[in-house]
C-alpha cells in the first residue's frame, strides 16, 4: 500500500512536468495548428539557461529561473517570427547576428561583446532589409503547409540539440537547484523536496494559465483565434500578437519544466530533451487542443510510467525488458485512441468532403 | 503541313509509358550505361576521383542506393497514400535483423532469405496498417512515433535474435545470386572488390523497386490512392476500399523497407539498435520531402542527397579548415563537431527546402523542364 502511494506520488510529480510541457504544445497548437517539435529544444535552452544565471553567474535559483523563463519565451518568439511565418527581414537580422557571434567567438572573442557586436550587425541588417523591402514591395509571409511545419520545427530541434552542448559541454552538470537530494518522511512515504517543489511549480503555472486564458483579454483573444482565424482577425484581433503570447508561452513552460527535470537527482545532460518524446502520449491523451486535456494526460501517463516502474519486478515482467515503462506509455496511449481517436477531450475534426 | 512537336500524345497509354519521349529514352541509355561502368570506371576519372576525395566514394552510393530503396517505400506511404509516417526505420530494422537471423543461424540462401525479409516486413506492416484507418493527420504522426520506441524497445530486448544493445553481425547471409556471388565476384576474368559489386546488387535493386512503384503508382491502384491521399472520405463515397488501400500502402512500402533492411544488414555487415531509431526516421522522411513527395525520381534523388551529404562534409572538413569547425585540420578548437555540423546542416536543409521549395528537388526539376519545354514563351 505503501508502495502504491509512494508511486503514485512520484508519478503525479513526473506527470506534472510532462503535463507542463504539454500545455506547451497544446498552446502553440491551439493557436496555429502546429505541433512545435522544437519544443524539446526549448526545454534545453531553459534548463541551461537556469544553469548558466545560478551557476555560472551566482544569481539566486530562483530569480535565474524567472529569467531563464523570460529568455525562453524570448528565443521562442523569435523561432516563430522567422521561422514559421518567414519574414525576411528578421531572418537575415537573425542569420547576421548567429554568423557573427560564431565568427567572432571563434576568433577569440568572449560571449558577451561577441553577441552584443552581432546583435548591433543584425539590427542594421534588419533596417538596410526592411528598406530593401519597401522599395520592393515583397513584405509578404508565406503560408507553409501542416505536414511541413512539423518537418520545420525538427530541424530546428536539430539546430538547437547542437548548438547548446556545443556552448555548455557535453558532460553532465549540476543545476545547484536548493533542493538538493532532501526529503521528509510522513508516514512510511519519502516526499523529495524536489518532487514537491515541481508539483507546486508546476500547479502554480497551470492555475497561472488557466487565469490568463479564462480572464484576461489576451486569453479570450487566444481562445478565439482557436475556435476560428478568420472571424477573429474579423473582430480586429492581431494574429502576429496571439501567435506571439502562444509561443512566449510555450517557451517559458519549457524552461520551467527543463529546470525542474534537470533539478535534484537528475543530471543536467543535452540529452533532457528526450523527456518531451514521452510527454507525447499525454498529449495525444488528452487531445491535442485541450489544456485541461494536457493536465489530464500528463498526470495519467506519468502515473502509469512510475507504476509500471515499480511493479514490473514485483509482477515478475522482467521478461518484459529493461524500460518496459516508457514503451507502456505509448500502448496505454493506443488503447485509449482506438476508443477515443480524437483524444480524452480533444476536438472532434469535422471533414467536409 | 509542318511536323507534330515531337512530345504529343495521342492516346491515353501514351501518356502512362515510362520512357515515351525521346529524351527520356536517351535518359534510359545513360542510365543502363552508368549502372554498368560506374564500379569499373570509378577510379579512373578525374572527376570521380576529385569527388571521391570530397567524400563520395563508392560506399557512400551503395549506401544511399539502399537509402533509396526505402525511400521509395515511405513515399508510396506518405507522397501517394497521405499518411505519415515516422517509423519506417522501424521496418528496416525488422529487414535486417531477420537477414541475421536467416542467414547465419538458419543458413538460408539469398533468394530465400530476401524474399522472407520482405514478407515479414509486409506481415509487420499488414498489423500496423488498420491504426490508420482510426486516426489522421497528426494523431497518426505521434502513434508513429510511437512505433518507433516500441520497435527501439523490442530490438533492444529480444537480446536472443537481436543481440540487444550490442547488435549482431550479419557477415554470414549468403549473397549468391544464381552464378554470382557478390561477396567474391569474378566476371570476364576481373576480381570485383566487395563495393563493387554491391553496387551491381543494390542498384538493380533500386531499378526494380523504382519500376514496382511506378507501376502501382501510374495504373489503377496508384489512382486509389492518390485519391486517398486528397480526400479520403471522397474516396469512400466512390467506391475506394479505405481498409483495403490504407492497409495495402503501409504493408506493401514496409516490404520494400525490409527488403532495404536486409540489402543494409549485409552492406554494413553488423548491426545495432541505433541503426534503426528516431534519427533514422526523421532522414527517411527528409529523403522524401527534400526529394519531393509524391514522385518516383524525387524519392532516388532525396536518397543521393541525404545519403551523400554527411560524407560530403565529412570529407571538405578533413581536407579544408572550415572557421569554426574542429575537424582534423583545425584541431579541437572549434565551436562545432563535425558530426554536431552534420546535424545542423541537415537541420537547417530541412527548415529551408520546405520554405523556399516545398516540391523538393523534383519541383525544381520541374521547374526548369516546364520552363525550357515553353521556351521561348516561358514566363
Amino acid at each position: 500500500m505503501i508502495q502504491l502511494l509512494q508511486g503514485l506520488f512520484d508519478g503525479v510529480a513526473m506527470g506534472a512536468q510532462y503535463s507542463v510541457i504539454v500545455l506547451g504544445f497544446v498552446v502553440i497548437y491551439r493557436a496555429t495548428g502546429i505541433i512545435n517539435f522544437a519544443q524539446g529544444g526549448f526545454v534545453l535552452i531553459g534548463a541551461y539557461v537556469t544553469y548558466n544565471v545560478s551557476q555560472t553567474w551566482g544569481w539566486n535559483f530562483y530569480l535565474a529561473l524567472l529569467v531563464s523563463i523570460l529568455v525562453t519565451a524570448g528565443v521562442s518568439m523569435v523561432v516563430q517570427r522567422i521561422l514559421l511565418q518567414w519574414v525576411l527581414r528578421e531572418t537575415v537580422g537573425v542569420a547576421l547576428l548567429l554568423v557573427l557571434w560564431a565568427v567572432l567567438y571563434f576568433n577569440g572573442w568572449g560571449h558577451v561583446p561577441a553577441v552584443a557586436t552581432a546583435a548591433v550587425v543584425g539590427l542594421i541588417g534588419y533596417g538596410v532589409t526592411r528598406r530593401i523591402e519597401q522599395h520592393l514591395g515583397t513584405g509578404q509571409t508565406k503560408e507553409l503547409p501542416v505536414f511541413g511545419s512539423i518537418m520545420v520545427t525538427i530541424g530546428l530541434l536539430f539546430v538547437i540539440k547542437q548548438i547548446v552542448p556545443s556552448i555548455w559541454g557535453f558532460s553532465e552538470l549540476n543545476m545547484g537547484d536548493p533542493w538538493g537530494l532532501n526529503v521528509t518522511k510522513v508516514g512510511g512515504l519519502v516526499l523529495s523536496h524536489a518532487k514537491l517543489w515541481t508539483i507546486g511549480l508546476m500547479a502554480a503555472a497551470l492555475v497561472a494559465f488557466f487565469a490568463v486564458n479564462r480572464y484576461t483579454k489576451i486569453g479570450v483573444a487566444m481562445r478565439a483565434t482557436h475556435f476560428d482565424h478568420e472571424a477573429a482577425v474579423a473582430q480586429g484581433i492581431s494574429l502576429r500578437v496571439v501567435f506571439a503570447v502562444a509561443f512566449g508561452i510555450a517557451g517559458g513552460v519549457a524552461a520551467l519544466a527543463g529546470t525542474t527535470a534537470g533539478a535534484g537527482i537528475a543530471q543536467l545532460t543535452p540529452n533532457l530533451d528526450l523527456v518531451v518524446f514521452f510527454a507525447f502520449p499525454a498529449m495525444i491523451l488528452g487531445g491535442f487542443d485541450s489544456p485541461g486535456g494536457a493536465v489530464l494526460g500528463g498526470v495519467i501517463i506519468g502515473i502509469v510510467q512510475n507504476l509500471t516502474k515499480v511493479y514490473q519486478p514485483e509482477w515478475d515482467l522482467q521478461w518484459l525488458g529493461v524500460g518496459f515503462d516508457r514503451v507502456a506509455v505509448y500502448i496505454v496511449m493506443l488503447l485509449v485512441l482506438m476508443v477515443r481517436p480524437y483524444g480524452l477531450f480533444g476536438t472532434k475534426e469535422v471533414h467536409r468532403v | 503541313m509542318s511536323r507534330p512537336w515531337k512530345d504529343l500524345k495521342v492516346r491515353y497509354q501514351d501518356d502512362l509509358r515510362l520512357f515515351g519521349s525521346p529524351t527520356l529514352r536517351a535518359g534510359l541509355v545513360v542510365m543502363v550505361f552508368a549502372y554498368l561502368f560506374i564500379p569499373v570506371w570509378w577510379e579512373t576519372f578525374a572527376v570521380t576521383r576529385l569527388v571521391e576525395g570530397w567524400g563520395l566514394t563508392m560506399t557512400t552510393l551503395n549506401y544511399a542506393g539502399i537509402f533509396a530503396i526505402g525511400a521509395l517505400g515511405l513515399n508510396l506511404l506518405t507522397g501517394y497514400t497521405g499518411q505519415v509516417s515516422l517509423g519506417h526505420s522501424v521496418f528496416i530494422g525488422v529487414g535486417a535483423y531477420f537477414t541475421a537471423y536467416a542467414g547465419a543461424t538458419w543458413g538460408l540462401p539469398f533468394w530465400l532469405w530476401l524474399p522472407g525479409a520482405t514478407l515479414l516486413g509486409f506481415a509487420v506492416g499488414f498489423l500496423i496498417g488498420p491504426f490508420a484507418l482510426r486516426l489522421r493527420g497528426n494523431y497518426l504522426v505521434v502513434v508513429t512515433l510511437g512505433l518507433v520506441f516500441v520497435g527501439d524497445h523490442v530490438f533492444r530486448n529480444w537480446k536472443s535474435v537481436t543481440g540487444g544493445n550490442t547488435g549482431v553481425s550479419v557477415s554470414k547471409a549468403s549473397l549468391e545470386v544464381g552464378p554470382f556471388d557478390f561477396r567474391d565476384l569474378t566476371l570476364f576474368g576481373h576480381g570485383f572488390e566487395k563495393q563493387q559489386s554491391f553496387f551491381w546488387l543494390i542498384w538493380g535493386f533500386v531499378a526494380v523497386t523504382a519500376l514496382l512503384v511506378k507501376n502501382i503508382v501510374r495504373t489503377r491502384p496508384g489512382r486509389a490512392l492518390q485519391a486517398v491521399r486528397d480526400r479520403d472520405i471522397a474516396a469512400e463515397i466512390i467506391g475506394i476500399d479505405l481498409f483495403r488501400y490504407k492497409t495495402m500502402a503501409f504493408a506493401i512500402s514496409s516490404a520494400i523497407a525490409a527488403m532495404a533492411g536486409g540489402l543494409y544488414g549485409t552492406l554494413q555487415a553488423y548491426v545495432s539498435p541505433i541503426d534503426f531509431g528516431l534519427l533514422v526516421a526523421i532522414q527517411y522522411i527528409a529523403m522524401v520531402i527534400l526529394g519531393g513527395l509524391g514522385t518516383v525520381h524525387g524519392s532516388i534523388i532525396g536518397a543521393l542527397f541525404v545519403g551523400a551529404l554527411p560524407r560530403v562534409i565529412d570529407g571538405l572538413a578533413k581536407d579544408y579548415d572550415l572557421p569554426g569547425v574542429g575537424g582534423d585540420k583545425g584541431g579541437l578548437e572549434g565551436i562545432l563537431s563535425v558530426s554536431s555540423l552534420n546535424q545542423v546542416i541537415f537541420g537547417l536543409l530541412i527548415a529551408g527546402f520546405l520554405l523556399l521549395e516545398p516540391r523538393g528537388i523534383a519541383g525544381i526539376l520541374a521547374r526548369v523542364r516546364a520552363y525550357f519545354k515553353a521556351w521561348p514563351f516561358s514566363y
